[in-house]
């Protein structure tokens, strides 16, 4: 069929007629082979300039088209569209760019004009070797995968989880409930951490529409928003499972701030000198000790001295719940052992929020003693514990203690890490995955489709923990209607099978593992739902064997050779 | 330097040549390996070429130092295990340049080594082709000359200024030459695989052979600053796109160099593809605007494509401009783009099996000085605009 093409110049008001003499670039290109129509208008974005281009179409029964207006960034989509509706297929166009690239950057009119002519007779001989790219769609995946079996990834799962929405929860421990598992109380209600757990993961084991994986591994994750393809290692069986998610929801909890590292706290070398989460485990009823707080030596503890702030200054922040559950640990220990003496070594305490004042307040008229310190030190002398401090007068102080509980702050778990360079993700200076934006989309993740909650983002309470499970939930509910199609990419990359000498540079380059290699035919082989068509593997091939479409090597040739010439 | 590198001495009766089939020998008997690639002399005696050997009585035809290079050995072991590896053990005997160039095509997944030894021999050099074709006894005479450190003139021009024509450190197990007693090799192992050969043979590598190596580093010093020398000075002569059109003019377009070239494996040139063929229109529009145009078109082109693809993972072998009926030297202008190029990612092809082609490496800063070149243009365009 021979080919008809139209060219249409936009003077985008003055900003390109003012430079471009419009006139003589139309006089230049009409008599180019397969030029049927030239034409200016005034703005061909606007919605007259659409209506133009697409009578135009009509009149002249054209096949293709090329529109030099302003950069593909701004307005390539419009015009494909244009050329849709017209019913031409959109790849069937070429817009070059005289504005950015012409009229705003060269200053003689002459030469912008010359350059004007140049740029749309590089277009109008690419055009003719444009291939017509079948659109191309894929139904999204409603399904969610949950990393981490804590609090937040059950309540996220839980909320998810519909006849229409399967999620796979992935916990790589042998059970879920994570630390939640080992608090026997919560602040400020004084519930059972555990039993109220264990509710939990009961309700999640009857929901049919939630698979769970423990004792498993998250290998891989590639993909965009409503198609990412996931590969699991169940470590119990040796097997690998690979399914398909249309979003992914980060719960990787945290990790308690290793007080060995601050030799001056005696955790490691001292007895009876415990961290927070170890005085949680001893006081849940199949915990070591059967639930007693007992010292070594197996008599309870007479006095306590809980130290604040452990690792706060290395780590450089404050980790926000330790003082309210320092205060809980105040109530465990008074109804488990009426009359023991316990004394708070702080320099500040953390207490927002409406309710948590009362609950401070309702400790230290319990007799609680509060002392402000600094430079706080553990000794012992094999009789029991010294805690030596310098007072807020600048004064060296000490009291004895029987039991010391440590506060170390909250850092961020080893698997952030991991998913950060899986996913792309950025990781704070503190280790901890980073949201979109800290206000305006805090549960989001720079890629789009994986969403970050809980103490994985930060220190967080469990109640703010479940508030980003359900915000993040709420985004994946309105994002995954089961059913929506999305569009893929259609100027993706190919390996030709004949050409491919399997040297494997191509997967090494892919910046999203849309390449694999088939072991058989020894060649490279392209997933053209991943790939995005960035052109890595096309530049990077030795051997002339992977393209990019829409951008082959006669496309480009052509588009130079008359910019050229 | 690392602990200096220890090895074993092997002496037998004859020549070098036959010193060293004689340890081939023993270690095939020793079952070391199953199998030998080897250079050999053609039952006419005009020609060399690599023979694959699993019986020990042609190996008497083997010449593991050749006169000349009409196969590269990295393209021969290509063809044998470019489809992945074989059941038996083979041990393929090749000069330093062949396992460079063996080594960047494992890098590429052209040849597999699991079930290969690499055995690497000091290198006198080679002959250029034309010369043994033309008269094979002459050229036998000479590089006797050769082998006793003289006539070095007669060489080819790459071979001449070659640096590195002893072991490269990533083969398994070198054959060292260079002042070696009359009667004697060094057998210096470079790799576990190398060590079990010599102890499987008996000879476990606990001699001291700093004399070798001597021999070796200053041989090679006096190597790089010839070399150095020479590229400085060809570089006048070959830069730019006048003097490339110049050195390339004798070029018929054979793509003789291309088929020889042993890091040249695509399975169709480009060069040869559809993409490069356009239509008698396209021909005219170029003698239009460039005054003329050259047929068959693309003759520079296709070497400057080459040098793009080929120029880092180059080990200047010399095989091209042996290849070129007209004598273009294609191998000298190889050398000095590839040195060029190699420097600036620093990066040594054939040095090591693990080190990754620098087109596969990442780095988020890397030619920091370019970028600010064009700037510093666009600036400098800006500035002669205003």
């Amino acid at each position: 069929m021979a080919k008809k093409i139209g060219v249409y110049v936009c003077e985008c008001g003055t900003n390109i007629a003012e430079k471009v003499d419009i006139d003589k670039v139309i006089a230049a290109v009409s008599p180019i082979k397969d030029v049927e129509v030239a034409e200016r208008h005034k703005l061909l974005c606007s919605d007259g300039g659409k209506e133009f281009i697409k009578q135009s179409i009509a009149e002249h029964g054209l096949t293709h088209v090329v529109v030099a207006a302003c950069s593909p960034k701004q307005h390539e989509v419009t015009f494909m569209n244009v050329c849709e509706q017209a019913g031409i297929n959109p790849q069937l166009s070429q817009l070059a760019n005289i504005r950015e690239q012409c009229a705003w950057v060269t200053s003689s009119a002459e030469e912008a004009t010359d350059k004007a002519i140049r740029q749309i007779r590089a277009a109008i001989s690419r055009v003719k070797y444009h291939a017509p790219l079948k659109k191309k769609e894929v139904v999204v995946s409603p399904d969610v995968l949950v990393i981490g079996g804590g609090i937040a990834g059950i309540k996220a799962s839980q909320l998810l989880a519909a006849p229409d929405r399967k999620v796979y929860l992935v916990e790589k421990a042998s059970s879920l409930g994570g630390k939640v598992k080992s608090f026997s109380k919560l602040f400020t209600n004084m519930e059972s951490g555990s039993s109220l757990i264990t509710q939990e993961i009961k309700s999640l084991l009857d929901n049919k529409n939630i698979e769970v994986l423990t004792e498993s591994e998250v290998e891989q994750i590639l993909g965009f928003l409503g198609n990412f393809e996931v590969k699991v290692i169940r470590k119990a069986e040796g097997k690998e499972q690979n399914f398909n998610v249309g979003a992914v929801v980060l719960a990787t909890g945290f990790e308690l701030f290793d007080p060995k590292g601050l030799p001056q706290y005696g955790y490691g070398k001292l007895d009876d000198v415990y961290t927070s989460l170890e005085f949680e485990e001893m006081n849940i009823p199949d915990g070591p000790t059967g639930g007693k707080v007992l010292l070594k030596n197996g008599k309870p503890p007479e006095s306590v001295a809980i130290i604040h702030c452990v690792g706060r200054e290395e780590k450089d922040y404050c980790s926000k719940v330790c003082c309210l559950y320092s205060f809980k640990f105040d109530r465990m220990l008074q109804s488990q052992l009426p009359g023991v003496k316990v004394s708070h070594f702080y320099s500040d305490l953390c207490i927002p929020g409406k309710s948590f004042q009362k609950f401070y307040e309702g400790t230290k008229e319990m007799g609680v003693e509060f002392v402000r310190s600094a430079k706080t030190e553990v000794t012992g002398n094999g009789k029991g514990l010294t805690v030596k401090y310098e007072t807020e007068f600048g004064k060296q102080d000490s009291s004895t203690t029987d039991m010391v509980i440590l506060l170390p702050a909250m850092e961020s778990s080893g698997d952030a890490q991991k998913f950060a360079e899986m996913l792309n993700i950025p990781l704070d200076e503190k280790g901890f995955l980073v949201e979109e934006h800290q206000l305006l989309s805090p549960v989001s993740s720079a890629v789009e489709g994986i969403f970050v909650v809980g103490c994985a983002q930060g220190p967080q309470s469990i109640s703010e923990s479940i508030v980003q499970s359900e915000a993040a939930a709420g985004k994946i509910l309105s994002a995954l209607v089961p059913g929506r199609k999305l569009e893929l990419e259609v100027r993706v990359s190919e390996i030709s099978e004949s050409l491919c000498l399997g040297c494997k540079t191509c997967i090494d380059v892919c910046p999203y593992g849309a390449i694999t290699f088939d072991e058989t035919r020894r060649i490279s082989v392209v997933n053209e739902v991943l790939c995005h068509g960035c052109g890595n593997c096309a530049a990077a091939c030795p051997s002339g064997a992977a393209r990019l479409k829409h951008f082959t090597f006669p496309q480009i040739y052509q588009e130079l050779k008359e910019v050229l010439r | 330097m690392v602990s200096p590198i220890k090895g074993a001495v092997f002496t037998a009766e004859g020549s070098t040549r036959e010193i060293i089939l004689a340890f081939i020998k023993q270690a095939l008997g020793k079952d070391c390996f199953d199998a030998v690639l080897i250079p050999a002399k053609a039952p006419e005696g005009d020609s060399f070429s690599y023979l694959l050997i699993q019986n020990e009585t042609i190996l008497k035809d083997a010449h593991p130092i050749c006169p000349i290079m009409p196969v590269q050995g990295a393209k021969a072991l290509h063809s044998l295990t470019g489809r992945g590896k074989g059941k038996k053990r083979i041990a393929a005997l090749l000069r330093p340049c062949e396992v460079r160039a063996t080594v960047e095509l494992f890098k590429l997944g052209q040849v597999d080594l699991e079930n290969i030894s690499l055995i690497s021999i000091d290198c006198p050099g080679a002959l250029p082709l034309a010369d043994w074709v033309e008269d094979p006894q002459k050229a036998e005479t000479v590089f006797l000359e050769v082998l006793k450190g003289e006539a070095s003139e007669s060489l080819r021009p790459v071979c001449q200024i070659c640096d590195k024509f002893s072991t490269t450190g990533a083969e398994d197990l070198h054959i060292g030459t260079l002042g070696a007693k009359s009667g004697s090799i060094f057998l210096i192992p470079r790799s576990p695989k190398g060590e079990g050969i010599l102890e499987k043979v008996g000879l476990p590598a606990k001699e001291d052979i700093s004399g070798w190596e001597q021999t070796v580093n200053s041989l090679t010093e006096k190597r790089k600053g010839e070399r150095k020398k020479f590229l400085e000075e060809f570089k006048s002569k070959a830069t730019g796109l006048d003097n490339l059109l110049d050195t390339f003019s004798k070029c018929i377009n054979c793509h003789n160099c291309m088929r020889v070239c042993p890091i040249c494996y695509c399975r169709q040139c480009f060069f040869d593809s559809a993409n490069m063929k356009f239509t008698c229109e396209d021909y005219l529009d170029r003698a239009e605007t460039m005054g003329g145009l050259r047929l068959p078109p693309e003759t520079l082109l296709f070497h400057i494509g080459r040098m793009l693809h080929m120029s880092l993972s180059c080990v200047s072998c010399g095989a091209c401009e042996d290849a070129c009926p007209t004598s273009v030297p294609v191998a000298q202008v190889f050398s000095l783009v590839g040195n060029k190029n190699q420097e600036e990612f620093d990066y040594v092809p054939g040095k090591s099996l693990d080190e990754p082609p620098p087109l596969r490496v990442y780095e988020e800063e890397e030619f920091e000085e370019v970028e600010q070149s064009c700037a510093g243009t666009s600036a400098k365009q800006e500035a002669q605009n205003a």
